[in-house]
């Protein structure tokens, strides 16, 4: 909570000083991905919706580059901005669009201001998040995890991609169940639209 | 020629709502605005969302993306393949990889329609693709249990000059989860722009039609005999 209080009264230390590591490129993308979320949210037609949540998507697959995450960049490309926006789309066919006079729903005073208190909530927390790429941060530092891993990979999975030997050789089997878990979701879908065949 | 006569039919069909939109605008605005919709909207249809009559989705055939998708298609196809295959060293995987093949998909039968890319894409090559890789996945995971090992050891494996733990991996990321993820999206992608079945032809034969609907029960189950058989030649695909 200290490092709240230090926000909040604006004294950062100098050893970590928050504003000045923000970079354009990642200002930008920041207001981008708050800004498409707020869009859809408050997107009156369901079709404006769903396209500015796929550039939302986009926009936080860009952030993840950005962050140096690939793995889960390319994840939120292809499934969240690619597949979902066009399963959304073809849901969005089938169904009847209301023509709009307003673009913007009228916003739902309690929803905003729980929506609101959450955000203060979560922003009050920020102080004590280490900063980001911090070399002292416990995700990155603990020996026992991630160095364990990161040391580990190459000696006994000969792979460089550590991400991908942690999901298909250290945790393998819940990987599998995730495969089946994708496996059933078609099956589901095929018993919830009475169908008995894919294509 | 044509391309003459076809640009003096352009500008007059351009010139001539020119004077006619302000007519139609007075008479919306006299009338309500039901009566004509701007063209960049769809026209009002009824609610029901299990009529087959609108199962089929609005395709327009465009000069600009059927070509645009041709030339991007295969490269992204190979995108797609080279996120697959080089999982070990490079960021992706099979996940990834399967889905951006999906995605490929999704593409050409947005650019192409999706009935006739439905009918180009058999739905033996979308089950063979989920069935097959989580076979595969369970088969390479099965193997070492066979030689007295643990689930998915890879180091057991009977992969000979190779790298058995790597090549492992490698190939449960190839034809383990890339088909199941491409497939099964795919799959899902065709099995939504179907729709819901009302006609009972998949399993039950109809019990859930006859809960269901009501009055016009009768008329269908008269005529039922035709229906039935046109679903079934569509069930055989």
């Amino acid at each position: 909570m200290t490092g709240a209080l230090a926000l909040a009264t604006g004294s950062l230390t100098p050893a970590s000083p928050v504003v000045a590591q923000v970079t354009a490129v990642e200002a930008s993308l920041l207001a981008f991905v708050v800004l498409t979320a707020l869009a859809t949210a408050l997107a009156r037609d369901v079709l404006a919706a769903v396209i500015v949540f796929g550039a939302y998507s986009l926009g936080m697959a860009a952030l993840y580059t950005f962050y140096r995450a690939p793995d889960v960049a390319l994840t939120e490309a292809a499934i969240s901005a690619g597949v979902t926006t066009v399963l959304l789309l073809l849901t969005l066919a089938k169904t009847t669009r209301i023509d709009h006079d307003s673009v913007f729903e009228s916003v739902n005073l309690p929803a905003a201001s729980a929506a609101g208190f959450l955000f203060a909530g979560l922003l009050l927390t920020m102080g004590d998040i280490p900063a980001i790429g911090s070399p002292d941060a416990p995700v990155w530092s603990n020996p026992d995890v991630t160095q364990w891993y990161l040391t580990e990979t190459y000696a006994q999975t000969h792979v460089e991609n550590t991400v991908m030997a942690v999901l298909a050789a250290f945790r393998g089997f819940d990987t599998f169940g995730e495969a089946i878990v994708v496996f059933a979701g078609g099956i589901a879908a095929l018993i919830v639209l009475h169908r008995e065949v894919f294509a | 020629m044509s391309d003459a006569v076809d640009d003096t039919d352009m500008t007059d069909t351009v010139t001539d709502p020119g004077t006619d939109d302000s007519f139609d605008d007075a008479a919306a605005d006299r009338d309500g605005s039901e009566s004509e919709l701007p063209p960049h909207r769809a026209a009002p249809r009824s609610g029901r969302l299990d009529s087959e009559n609108r199962q089929g989705t609005p395709y327009t055939e465009s000069q600009v993306i059927m070509p645009t998708v041709k030339v991007i298609a295969p490269f992204a196809f190979t995108f797609g393949l080279f996120i697959t295959f080089h999982g070990g060293g490079s960021p992706g995987g099979g996940f990834q990889g399967g889905a951006i093949m999906a995605a490929v998909v999704f593409m050409i039968a947005f650019a192409f329609g999706i009935e006739s890319t439905r009918d180009w894409l058999a739905n033996t090559v979308v089950v063979a693709l989920a069935v097959g890789g989580a076979l595969a996945f369970a088969g390479i995971g099965l193997v070492p249990v066979a030689l007295g090992g643990a689930f998915l050891q890879y180091d057991l494996l009977p992969i000979p000059i190779l790298d058995p733990v790597k090549y492992g991996m490698e190939g449960v990321e190839i034809v383990g989860i890339a088909p199941i993820v491409s497939g099964v999206l795919m799959g899902l992608f065709f099995l939504l722009a179907r729709g819901f079945n009302s006609e009972g032809d998949g399993f039950g034969n109809g019990s859930l039609d006859e809960d269901g609907s009501i009055d016009e029960d009768g008329s269908i189950d008269e005529t039922g005999t035709l229906e039935g058989d046109a679903a079934d030649a569509g069930g055989d695909r």
